[in-house]
């Protein structure tokens, strides 16, 4: 951990506990006070001071091993062939102190995360490198992997496209009338509604404006690279094959541009996580989106998959297609979602039919994945082509499994997994 | 390959278990058999399209489970019901009127009648099969339910029984994925099988394993 922690951590409490107990104490006079804080603020600092000797990680070949706390001690030792994902984050302030902190997702729930906070940001940066190169398996020493790049998301188009959606023009529309017809009847009962929807348009637009601004992905044999973030600057890293499952957002407006919206399931973005970080491309056109998810499943075309419309109209255009290792389904009238799952990722197939659906004659395909933002699932299909469907994915599926090597040490091995034969 | 030959040779052993689920009680040696007839219809006339749908793979049947499970949801729903009636009714005869105690017992008895002939159907619906790589397992009246579950993608499986369950024998087997969204359970088994199926299934789920 970086030093600098310990002078923060006895501000932090001095101020604390100037604000709460110390505004009674000054009644006692300026020598008990000055005193008690001094005493309080000693003891802030021995504390620090220990709990930082004490906090200390190690990386021991293929585990990574964290001790935490002063009086109730915590040492975790992470296999790193578990790791899902590494993150480095920096709010603000961290950046101002040249701090970073490092976040290690592992599949386990909730509490499957390892947060290393307050590195130097040179430290947290070299660490994310040798935890990717052991994870891979190469030796520590390995310098960073080489990167390309992918995709850079220019300001005007997120500023754009985050413009360009129903919810943000609507609003913004009934903010305009809302304000003219205040304006024009000398009404300040209008600030009633103008306040709460000025507020709710800058938390969904400013939001996401701030998050991704100068947004820049690229490739390396780590995995994807993400960086994005004034504010809070952010560097995610997801190894290759920890992307369980994609799907491909298009809000109805953003078909007339062409945009979409890419977010994925990574087995430790669960949680508030999920939110934060399951986002892989916030804006890109929509041939660059399909060439990421070329780039998470190799050997796979998701944008070749022929889809099959739902054989009774529903209300939303479902469509499935299994094809080439993927399973690809679609939906939404307005807002169209493509969903995508590799065979080889699909953990349970599950057909189902509601008492209404059976004496229609379909079923719903459900193909489920580790938890994230995607659901994949097919509804309104034929009850014997669904069947057909369940018994394709679970039967490919095996040979799928069987084909890739599985995600771990994915540097030594002789070649990446390839399409399923 | 290997993988391969081991468990066939654990099919083979393990076939007599699966099938030899009830021996106690002619009453409950019919399950299996209705399945066996069923299937030789199946064979004989076309179906409906939701029966194929919701048949066992090829070449294999539903293994059924205990009609013990019936009796357990028939218990579940009587714990509650009975305190309802005796106390409720008390309570509502002795401050209004016994009549309305009388259709509050006829309500109850009602409910009680119709899930009492809903539990035998429910567990009937339940079965699984063990196919070459995956387990599938069926389940559900109203909304019916087909579940496959990969053998290498199970990350644990566990037998719970609880108070009730351990009265009457029967145990519920658990298959953890890395999915949350769905719980693939096969319930009223008995004990001694549900055992015989969790070793099964965790040294299978060791032959076929791949990483997350």
């Amino acid at each position: 951990m970086h030093w600098s922690t310990v002078p923060f951590q006895v501000l932090l409490f001095t101020v604390v506990f100037l604000a709460l107990p110390g505004v009674m104490l000054m009644q006692f006079g300026a020598i008990v006070f000055v005193s008690i804080m001094s005493v309080a603020a000693l003891g802030a600092t021995g504390y620090a001071v220990l709990s930082w000797s004490r906090s200390f990680f190690e990386l021991n070949e293929d585990h990574l091993i964290v001790h935490t706390g002063l009086v109730r001690q915590l040492s975790r030792e992470i296999p790193l062939s578990r790791l899902q994902a590494v993150d480095v984050v920096r709010p603000l302030l961290m950046q101002i102190l040249g701090l970073a902190e490092l976040r290690v997702e592992l599949a386990g729930g909730d509490s499957g995360e390892i947060r290393l906070r307050y590195l130097s940001h040179g430290t947290a940066e070299r660490l994310r490198a040798s935890l990717l190169a052991h994870a891979a398996g190469l030796s520590g020493r390995t310098p960073e992997a080489p990167e390309w790049p992918f995709y850079r998301l220019p300001f005007g188009l997120l500023l754009g496209a985050l413009t360009f959606r129903v919810p943000v023009l609507s609003a913004f529309a009934l903010l305009v009338a809302l304000l003219v017809a205040g304006y024009m009847f000398r009404e300040l009962g209008v600030l009633g509604g103008a306040v709460p929807l000025l507020l709710g348009l800058i938390r969904g637009f400013h939001g996401p404006l701030l998050r991704y601004t100068d947004f820049y992905s690229s490739l390396s044999p780590d995995g994807l690279r993400l960086r994005y973030g004034i504010f809070q600057a952010r560097m995610q890293t997801v190894p290759p094959g920890r992307v369980q499952a994609v799907r491909i957002v298009e809000p109805m407006l953003w078909r007339v541009l062409g945009v979409a919206r890419v977010e994925a399931n990574v087995a430790g973005y669960v949680g508030e996580r999920q939110m934060d970080s399951s986002t892989l491309l916030p804006v890109a056109p929509r041939r660059t989106a399909f060439a990421l998810v070329n780039e998470l499943f190799p050997g796979t075309d998701a944008a070749r998959v022929a889809l099959h419309r739902a054989a009774r109209g529903r209300s939303g255009n479902e469509a499935v297609g299994t094809d080439g290792g993927l399973v690809v389904t679609s939906h939404g009238t307005f807002t169209r979602v493509v969903e995508i799952v590799p065979e080889a990722r699909v953990q349970t197939v599950r057909l189902t039919a509601g008492p209404l659906s059976r004496w229609r004659g379909i079923a719903t395909v459900h193909v489920d994945t580790p938890p994230g933002p995607i659901r994949a699932h097919a509804a309104g299909r034929d009850i014997g082509e669904a069947r057909r469907i369940v018994d394709g994915i679970a039967e490919r599926g095996q040979g799928a499994r069987m084909s890739g090597t599985g995600p771990e040490r994915w540097a030594t091995r002789s070649e990446r997994p390839g399409p399923p034969s | 390959m290997t993988g391969i030959v081991e468990f066939d040779a654990s099919e083979q052993s393990a076939s007599p278990v699966a099938t030899d689920t009830e021996p106690g009680g002619s009453a409950e040696n019919t399950g299996p058999r209705r399945e066996s007839a069923e299937e030789a219809s199946v064979a004989a006339a076309p179906v409906s399209s939701v029966a194929a749908a919701f048949a066992a793979p090829a070449h294999m049947t539903w293994t059924r489970v205990s009609p013990r499970l019936a009796w357990y949801r028939r218990l579940l729903l009587l714990a509650p019901a009975l305190p309802v009636v005796v106390l409720g009714g008390a309570v509502v005869g002795l401050w209004w009127s016994w009549q309305w105690a009388g259709a509050l017992a006829g309500l109850v008895a009602l409910v009680v009648a119709v899930s009492w002939l809903a539990a035998r159907s429910e567990a009937r619906a339940w079965g699984y099969a063990e196919g070459h790589t995956d387990l599938y397992l069926t389940y559900g009246v109203i909304v019916r339910q087909l579940i496959v579950v990969p053998y290498g993608r199970m990350q644990v499986v566990d037998v719970t029984s609880n108070l009730l369950e351990q009265v009457l024998g029967i145990a519920t087997v658990r298959v953890r994925t890395a999915a949350t969204t769905v719980d693939p359970r096969i319930p009223g088994l008995r004990f001694d099988d549900a055992v015989v199926l969790r070793d099964r299934l965790a040294t299978r789920s060791e032959t076929f394993s791949t990483g997350l």
